[in-house]
């Protein structure tokens, strides 16, 4: 009995190892690999999930757990006294995490239509981010008087807690990958692939590292530092260490996750404290059912308002299927068991994470074809324009919400294109032409000459990247500033000039054919 | 409020954790970016593991003199309940439990001296961290790399060195080590004790050579073949044996009172572990490599090549894991498991997990070895318990050269009396010469730091460490233009065949009969390994050799149908396979034992050899690509001896 005791202690690891080696390198990975083109078309729909729908999740199931918890404790099932909101909304935001790997592993071999793939695989990966901080900002909510009653100023320093940490994450994240760019840009390492992959993998660990070490949440960092590294560093690597930096974290996340679902079977036995209390958990059930539904309809609502191609409802049905937890939610249960109320979240996540596992990743085929969803998608198509024209004739009328945020999104695609671009890879256009004239040693400086070189043909790709974004989120308001949107004629014209670009930009290419006419003479005035 | 503080003090802890991984790491990457450096300006005399020390060096001198000495709070209390240590601890303070874990035995002089500086003692490693994480993925990427045709080649030698070489050394650096022990007593130098047994492990530990940056410098340069297949070999190999020779003579206790004396019966008991442990961790090692050879050949898992790599590295890590847990030596396990792997695996593998596995294994790797490095370099100032001992760093480095002299130039020696392609006397200096030692050596000294001894020798391997890393691998390039050892040697180049047909005429002559009797034995157990590999191994672990079918006796039939892989019939596969392999074999073994293989199994030799005629020249493109060179010399083999001609698959079938 002694032996089965120690046995069954050493296979429960400390739950910090989740947080410091196995979770990094999946999040790592997901950050890696969003460099997708379809991502930065739906990028504002993405955002609008994994932020506010993150939220309203969260607060859903806080209010539904927190209603069942009132009723446990009326019928006598639980002690009145430990279970609080913040405990609740605790809860909430742990589950709020959804990591729909099952689905998009069955969507990624079936070639799923591409939007509803960047859609669920975004949302799922910057969910992630704001569950951990959100998570983190619930816990260390402490009023000063009564411990569980409302203290605005408490909330306001949570509040404040989840914005500085968030930010702080983000700002650390892209520093050490900005530091990458340059170093692989302005260095010849590719000369010497596997120092570029070491410096890579260790530079994208002292992403994390340095998070931790201030006090921020390195995951979340980590996630950050992959997309800006995929963004920019990646351009600037060799081909071979494109392939080993993208074949390592591949592997890497593998072992990882399988090691966590692993984990998380064994924790159903070896863990000690359970507490299996069904009304909770069928409560918990019923509020994720409830917060995912509350989360997708209406928030898709509201985005196809602004939407040129708008979410139809068997997307929106499919997505809201989707909502599977996995291993960021156990992860985050996990790291805290000490009270009895952690203990009820935690075996309530680990039989929440292996239903939603088992029964909804076993349904998704069965699901994709009622819901008549489209396969076997070539990725490289262009999704279908026809209601574009249509749209634009009733959207004269806009809400300045909208226009702002086109604006503030176009302010970034231009400085991006304009200014990061150029200096961060060895595309764009080459800085001297971009930058104003007194800074002219600087930019000379930092422009790459294969940056003249290519210029033309990456100006205009990235370009219409850009152009066809704003076009397709906020097409309205993108129009006006910048002379006609690009029109469904355009498009047809230009396609066949595609096969030398770069991946991602390979199916915007014909978007903009016409677009490009109108940046070159403008790029052309500002250089002479 | 206490347990916010609690709290808040694993926050802080954790915090510093992640500051001195932070230091390594960016330690690391600063070493990338000179060696880049170095690279692109071709500079040759710092390696990447001497310029690894050099920084670690620095940080060291900075967190030492550097940052403030805060105490934490340390109280001792006494407990007499029972005389073992308990491995947890829950005290109760003022109503508060708190649990406390063990971290080891202090000895009572230094109760005082508890490590005082927080830093420091957050940079200073468990040393299991180097036998468990760092030092498995080295010596797996050197077991995985020793896939050339040339370490077959030389195989014979090779193992002299590193089992023999490695035995003379210990005990010549023990007994010089003993010498200068004695002498510091008699002048007064040492104040603790300090055994025989403990200059045997100095002995054992210090032969663990780790000429990682000569073998850097031949690799760029194309320095001879040999010479680096017997270097890379021996050292290599010489790691397991230190190893396991180290934790033999720890094991080593006499009966007696004295325990220190020498007692016939504890010596045969540390011998038997030393077997003991060497052949259950090869047998260990090897037989996971064979399963993952099973398994890969017998599944199509080579259509996923990343569930093929996971395979591969999770079968590979678990081979250390079970030698560990079994009570063998997990680094030696994995040691054996990467040669299985690249000899049988590695031809299963799809096309991209072989470039996955070999990459993978590459930077992880060059992340270990430069870590340890760095490690290294900070040790020197960071680790608190350091005993400088002028005249025993003196001895050790003379009893090394020495020890290094001792073992090279005899053996070399008698190898030269049995190998056609003798050793010359410059590659027998430059061997010599590159007597360095390197991450395993150092592992092995900080494993143990409890004893005043053993600090003393932490210490001064340490010092032996940076002296031969930065001077001798320094001096790697002049002293190969010295010795006139010819560089840009294009590796798939046959040596020059100066007298090759001599000795073939030689071997087939009427006095090659009387010949030397062990030799002509460990040629016969050679040879019966590799046609016993060739014709039931390769075929039943790969997809190539000669079909089972035709090798099995005709009664397990069944068997060998259900163990033959499909391609294996296909088109001219076996003939090709067969032939190249067979090859490498006479190549081998005529070129290690020269004459006698010849007596000893003639008839059969030839004939395969002939089939290499026609079967090799045809193929050889295609064969693999360390068999190629060897099917040269079989074509000549043939025409000097001229015996009928029969083919063996006409033979067997």
């Amino acid at each position: 009995m002694k032996i089965m005791q120690t046995q069954t202690e050493i296979m429960t690891f400390d739950p910090e190892i989740f947080f410091n080696v196995l979770l990094p390198p999946i999040i790592f990975h997901a950050g890696y690999s969003l460099k997708k083109k379809h991502f930065f078309q739906n990028l504002g729909s993405i955002l609008t999930y994994a932020f506010l729908g993150t939220a309203i999740s969260c607060i859903i199931i806080g209010l539904i757990v927190y209603g069942f918890v009132k009723a446990m404790i009326y019928v006598g099932q639980l002690k009145n006294g430990d279970f609080h909101f913040t405990d609740c909304l605790f809860f909430g935001s742990l589950m709020s995490a959804t990591d729909p790997v099952t689905v998009l592993a069955i969507f990624h071999e079936l070639h799923v239509d591409p939007d509803l793939y960047t859609l669920l695989f975004g949302e799922s990966v910057f969910n992630d981010a704001v569950a951990i901080v959100l998570t983190y900002s619930i816990s260390i909510y402490s009023p000063k008087e009564n411990p569980n009653a409302f203290d605005t100023a408490a909330f306001f320093q949570s509040v404040g807690n989840f914005l500085g940490i968030f930010t702080g994450s983000f700002a650390m994240g892209s520093a050490y990958a900005v530091v990458t760019a340059l170093l692989t840009k302005f260095t010849k390492l590719c000369e010497f692939p596997m120092l570029e992959t070491g410096l890579f993998f260790l530079l994208s660990w002292s992403a994390f590292l340095s998070a931790e070490a201030a006090g921020l949440t390195g995951i979340v960092a980590v996630l950050f530092c992959g997309v800006t590294q995929a963004h920019y560093t990646y351009n600037n690597l060799s081909s071979d260490s494109k392939t080993r930096t993208k074949q390592l974290f591949e592997f890497m996340n593998f072992l990882a996750e399988n090691v966590i679902f692993c984990y998380m079977g064994l924790a159903l036995f070896t863990f000690q404290n359970h507490i299996f209390n069904a009304p909770f958990i069928l409560g918990a059930f019923l509020a994720i059912f409830v917060a995912r539904a509350c989360n997708i309809y209406p928030l898709s609502f509201l985005l196809n308002l602004g939407r040129k191609q708008r979410i139809p409802w068997n997307f929106q049905h499919m997505m809201m299927f989707s909502g599977l937890r996995g291993a960021i939610a156990f992860a985050l249960a996990i790291r805290n068991t000490e009270s009895q109320p952690k203990q009820m979240m935690f075996t309530t996540t680990l039989l929440l994470v292996f239903f939603t596992v088992w029964v909804f990743g076993g349904g998704t085929t069965p699901m994709l074809t009622w819901l008549q969803i489209r396969v076997g998608v070539d990725l490289d198509e262009n999704p279908k324009e026809e209601p574009s024209s249509h749209q634009e004739a009733n959207n004269s009328d806009k809400s300045v919400t909208k226009a702002e945020s086109a604006r503030l999104f176009r302010m970034w695609y231009g400085f991006d294109h304009k200014y990061l671009k150029p200096i961060l890879t060895h595309s764009g256009p080459p800085l001297t032409s971009t930058l104003p004239e007194w800074c002219g040693p600087l930019s000379r400086l930092l422009t790459s000459p294969q940056a003249y070189g290519e210029q033309l043909k990456e100006d205009d790709a990235d370009c219409i990247v850009n152009q066809d974004e704003l076009a397709m989120t906020f097409q309205e308001q993108t129009s006006i500033p910048c002379s006609p949107s690009p029109g469904p004629v355009v498009d047809q014209k230009a396609s066949p000039q595609t096969p030398s670009k770069e991946n991602i930009y390979e199916g915007d290419l014909g978007l903009g054919g016409y677009e490009l006419k109108l940046e070159q003479t403008l790029g052309q005035s500002q250089m002479n | 409020m206490e347990e916010l503080a609690t709290e808040k003090e694993a926050e802080e802890s954790h915090r510093q954790d992640s500051v001195s991984l932070l230091t390594f790491i960016l330690l690391l990457t600063l070493t990338i970016l000179t060696i880049w450096l170095f690279k692109h300006r071709r500079v040759r005399f710092l390696h990447e593991t001497g310029l690894a020390m050099i920084y670690g060096l620095i940080v060291g001198v900075i967190l030492r003199y550097g940052t403030p000495a805060t105490s934490g709070r340390d109280k001792s209390l006494s407990c007499t309940q029972e005389d073992r240590a308990f491995s947890t601890l829950l005290v109760n303070v003022s109503g508060k439990f708190f649990e406390y874990t063990l971290k080891g035995e202090i000895s009572p002089g230094k109760l005082n001296s508890v490590e005082q500086n927080d830093m420091l003692r957050k940079v200073t490693f468990d040393p299991e961290v180097f036998f468990n994480i760092l030092l498995p993925p080295i010596i797996f990427h050197a077991g995985y790399s020793l896939k050339k045709r040339h370490f077959f080649r030389n195989l014979g030698s090779i193992l002299a060195y590193a089992f023999l070489g490695t035995a003379v050394s210990c005990f010549i650096i023990g007994n010089l080590m003993y010498g200068v022990v004695k002498l510091m007593k008699i002048v007064g130098q040492l104040s603790d004790k300090f055994y025989y047994t403990d200059c045997l492990f100095f002995g054992a530990i210090i032969s663990a050579t780790d000429p990682v940056t000569v073998l850097a410098i031949f690799n760029e340069l194309h320095a001879d073949v040999d010479l680096y297949a017997l270097l890379f070999g021996e050292s290599v190999l010489n790691d397991a044996v230190a190893i396991v020779l180290s934790s033999s003579i720890v094991a080593y206790q006499p009966a007696g009172l004295n325990t220190h004396a020498f007692d016939a019966a504890a010596f045969f008991k540390s011998v038997g572990i030393f077997l003991g442990i060497f052949s259950g961790s090869f047998t260990m090692g090897s037989v996971t490599g064979v399963v993952t050879a099973l398994v890969t050949k017998f599944t199509k898992l080579h259509c996923f090549p990343l569930l093929e790599t996971a395979l591969f590295f999770l079968m590979s890590w678990s081979t250390f894991l079970l030698a560990e847990a079994c009570g063998f030596t997990g680094v030696v396990a994995v040691l054996f498991c990467g040669i299985t792997q690249a000899h049988y695996t590695y031809n299963n593998l799809s096309v991209e997990s072989r470039s996955r596995t070999k990459q993978l294994f590459e930077v992880l790797h060059f992340l270990a070895e430069n870590f340890i490095f760095s490690y290294m370099g900070l040790a020197l100032f960071t680790f608190q318990k350091h005993v400088f001992s002028p005249i025993f760093i003196i001895g050790a480095f003379v009893a090394i050269f020495l020890g290094r002299a001792a073992h090279i130039y005899p053996l070399s020696f008698f190898l030269n009396l049995g190998r056609r392609h003798k050793i010359g006397w410059n590659f027998q200096h430059m061997m010599m010469f590159s007597g360095l030692r390197g991450a395993m050596a150092f592992a092995l000294a900080i494993r143990d730091t409890a004893s005043y001894a053993r600090q003393m020798m932490f210490t001064t391997t340490l010092l032996i460490v940076f002296f031969t890393v930065w001077i001798i691998g320094g001096g790697t390039t002049p002293m190969l233009s010295w010795l006139n050892i010819r560089v840009g040697v294009d590796p798939d180049q046959d040596p020059p065949p100066n007298n090759d047909s001599f000795q073939v005429l030689q071997g087939d002559g009427p006095d090659s009969v009387g010949g030397n009797r062990t030799k002509q034995e460990s040629a016969w157990i050679f040879r019966l390994w590799y046609s016993f590999d060739h014709n039931y191994l390769k075929p039943t672990l790969t997809h190539s050799g000669p079909p089972l079918t035709t090798t099995l006796p005709s009664w397990c039939g069944l068997l060998a149908r259900c163990l033959t892989s499909p391609q294996v019939y296909d088109n001219q596969e076996p003939l090709r396979e067969e032939d190249s392999d067979f090859i490498l074999t006479e190549g081998d073994l005529t070129l290690t034992y020269g004459d006698s293989t010849v007596t000893a199994n003639g008839s059969s030799g030839s004939h395969t050899a002939s089939t290499s005629l026609e079967g090799g020249r045809r193929t050889k493109s295609s064969a693999e690509e360390m068999l190629e060179r060897d099917l040269g010399m079989g074509d000549q083999k043939v025409s000097s001896r001229g015996t009928p001609l029969v083919f063996p698959l006409q033979e067997n079938a």
